[in-house]
């Protein structure tokens, strides 16, 4: 098995990114496969968004709307409560995640259900939902592709758009053979996503309830939004008796206006689709069946009330930042062992988590703004990440001894004029100190510069007299 | 405290009500020609036939089923049925159960809006009420009116008949089902359809 599979299963949480990291890069073809996987769909989205004309406008508009919408919270909360209820549908509210796993597992055990068949949610990720009707007896089957596999491989999907995209073909097909009974060796996608056909089918017939995540809600309608490509939740949803969506508190927006601007930008930002195969907009249960709608709030509020990191909550989970980050390209989405990884995730983490573990995520981040560039919604990541540094620090203790040094010595001229002699006289000599000093760790990745023959004052002093004319 | 107060209360106490909301987006107008939208719908995996007079759809539609049922059951929602006339198909009941359409070759139903950007169609329950019908079968065919095709998302939205959110669901749909969960190659036929055709009829 590879690193895929050696890190990022559940109990690697707790050790730090870095560690998480490192592992990732000891398959250094792994990390090449995946930041080629990544990379492919950010130029996809750079052509999806270069075919519209007025994408960046629309960019603009959708912040401004989530914006609006986020500052009006309690009265958008209160209509789509109001209107969806108008329409049949029960709500409910999770102050957190526990919450959340109460009102499922209740609803399932008072009706007696026990198949459940689950499309993808992020939010019942967040929350823990699949372990914990697990154990209450519950058979939880996550039926898009890429949740399945990392389901069958015991292990927490890796990208949210992308579940699996850590997983070879080869190790799909091993894990497939091993789970599903297919051949051995068989690793063709077209044959293996036909072999999980068959297996799901049968169980999207069986089952008693569907759960759903839901990636917008409208105030004005009550309506549910649920975005999908291989058509998993509109299966569920539409032959199991029971509907139960998990919503998170931050996605409901006034119009079916709005969700139309979100829903240019989703797609085309996450897969380079103009659209996703299924867009389905729900309001109230199916003919003859239930629909339980599930507010969870779950820090959320949390974040809505903080100035600098409200903005965070206006992601649509695209995944564009997690494409486009050369961290998360390398390390992968296990090395964040957090539901949402990427910058987002690094963003998300420190807000609902006060471990020292969500604290380190922000950084995990070169700062570098490509993923500030590409946020359909316009948040400000590494800005985000930036302030997250200061308000939550958690420097590894030598790199906080390193940042009060530095600190000191920016701060006298003639000691720091001394140390850059110093430096340069004794360069031959810090490789091989480097090698195996205090920074021997930050070394191991990095090239010392070439010696750069004179400090900046000095080249300062030499440089021709001449004014430009 | 309930959870509801509770979350309301936390909600209330972050938010300013004064961010105010742009307005509706002025969408920069796109080709809503069915040329187009013939064009978005084959990168959705899809394929798009017509315009046809309405004399002659029943008959390409129900010649492009048969080839693709194999002999297996053909479905038609009643409005579509409407558009067809008489066929070797069935029609929909009325009360017929979701899972009533497990075994379905081929499903015809008619759509209420195209948009030219994505492929896209609007199935409305008004028109298309057996939802499962559109996802169970092994292949899908959509009626459109071709006049009814808009240039993006946002005005097809508005292009809507009204109350189409009053019929439990709205679903577009874009070409067949599809994933590319296995090292990114495209399969298409995830869970639902393996293909999606859109018959135009031009008045």
């Amino acid at each position: 098995m590879g690193a895929g599979g050696s890190y990022g299963i559940l109990p690697a949480v707790g050790f730090p990114f870095d560690a998480r990291a490192a592992a990732a890069f000891a398959d250094e073809a792994a990390v090449a496969r995946h930041d080629a996987a990544v990379w492919g769909l950010r130029a996809k989205r750079d052509a999806a968004a270069a075919a519209v004309p007025d994408f960046e406008a629309l960019r603009e508009r959708a912040a401004a709307v989530k914006d609006h919408a986020l500052d009006h919270l309690d009265v958008y909360l209160e209509r789509f409560e109001a209107n969806a209820q108008a329409a049949g549908a029960q709500v409910h509210w999770a102050e957190d995640a526990a919450a959340l796993r109460a009102i499922a597992s209740g609803l399932l055990a008072e009706r007696g259900i026990t198949r459940v068949v689950k499309s993808k949610s992020m939010l019942t990720e967040e929350c823990g939902l699949n372990p914990h009707l697990e154990a209450h007896g519950v058979e939880v089957v996550d039926t898009d592709l890429g949740e399945r596999i990392v389901q069958l491989g015991a292990e927490p999907p890796s990208h949210i758009i992308v579940p699996a995209i850590h997983r070879t073909r080869a190790q799909v097909g091993a894990l497939f053979h091993h789970q599903l009974g297919t051949p051995a060796g068989e690793s063709d996608p077209e044959r293996l996503m036909a072999h999980a056909r068959r297996d799901l089918r049968r169980r999207f017939l069986d089952a008693q309830a569907a759960i759903s995540g839901v990636n917008f809600a409208i105030a004005d309608t009550g309506s549910l939004v649920i975005v999908t490509n291989e058509g998993n939740a509109d299966l569920g949803t539409s032959l199991a008796p029971l509907h139960i969506a998990a919503l998170g508190i931050e996605k409901v927006v006034p119009t079916l206006d709005d969700a139309a601007v979100l829903l240019r930008l989703l797609a085309r930002s996450a897969t380079g689709q103009p659209i996703s195969a299924y867009t389905s907009v729900l309001t109230g249960p199916r003919p003859g069946g239930e629909l339980h709608v599930v507010l969870v709030d779950n820090g959320r509020s949390r974040l809505l009330a903080s100035p600098r990191h409200r903005r965070a909550l206006r992601c649509i989970r695209c995944g564009a930042c997690l494409n486009t980050c050369p961290v998360y390209r390398r390390a992968g989405g296990h090395a964040y062992a957090t539901a949402v990884g990427g910058p987002i995730g690094a963003v998300l983490a420190p807000a609902h988590g006060r471990d020292a573990a969500s604290r380190e995520l922000p950084y995990a981040s070169s700062l570098c703004g490509s993923c500030t560039a590409v946020c359909p919604v316009r948040i400000d990541l590494h800005a985000q990440l930036l302030a997250w540094r200061s308000e939550a620090p958690a420097l590894p203790s030598g790199l906080a001894r390193a940042a009060r040094a530095a600190a000191a010595l920016l701060a006298r001229p003639r000691l720091h004029r001394a140390a850059g002699r110093a430096v340069r006289i004794g360069w031959p000599l810090l490789r091989r100190i480097g090698a195996r000093g205090p920074a021997a760790a930050w070394l191991a990745a990095r090239e010392l510069p070439p010696h750069p023959g004179a400090s900046f004052r000095e080249l300062w002093k030499r440089r021709p007299r001449e004014r430009p004319r | 405290m309930s959870a509801r107060e509770q979350v309301l209360a936390a909600v209330r106490r972050a938010v300013q009500h004064s961010a105010s909301h742009p307005g509706a987006h002025p969408a920069a107008p796109l080709d809503a020609g069915f040329g187009a939208f013939a064009t978005s719908l084959a990168e959705a995996g899809g394929e798009a036939h017509g315009p046809f007079a309405p004399g002659a759809l029943g008959a390409a539609v129900l010649a492009h089923a048969r080839s693709w049922s194999a002999g297996g059951r053909i479905v038609a929602e009643p409005d579509a049925a409407a558009w067809l006339g008489p066929g070797p198909f069935e029609v929909a009941r009325e009360d017929a159960l979701p899972h009533d359409f497990a075994d379905v070759a081929v499903a015809i139903a008619r759509g209420v809006v195209g948009v030219a950007e994505n492929g896209a169609v609007a199935l409305c329950g008004r028109e298309a009420p057996h939802r499962s019908l559109l996802f169970l079968a092994e292949r899908v065919i959509l009626l459109l009116d071709a006049a009814h095709i808009a240039g993006e998302l946002g005005s097809a939205f508005r292009a809507l008949p009204p109350g189409s959110l009053g019929f439990h669901h709205l679903t577009w749909i874009s070409g067949p089902s599809k994933t590319a969960d296995i090292e990114q190659t495209l399969v298409l036929g995830a869970h639902g359809p393996r293909a999606l055709a859109v018959f135009a009829r031009r008045e």
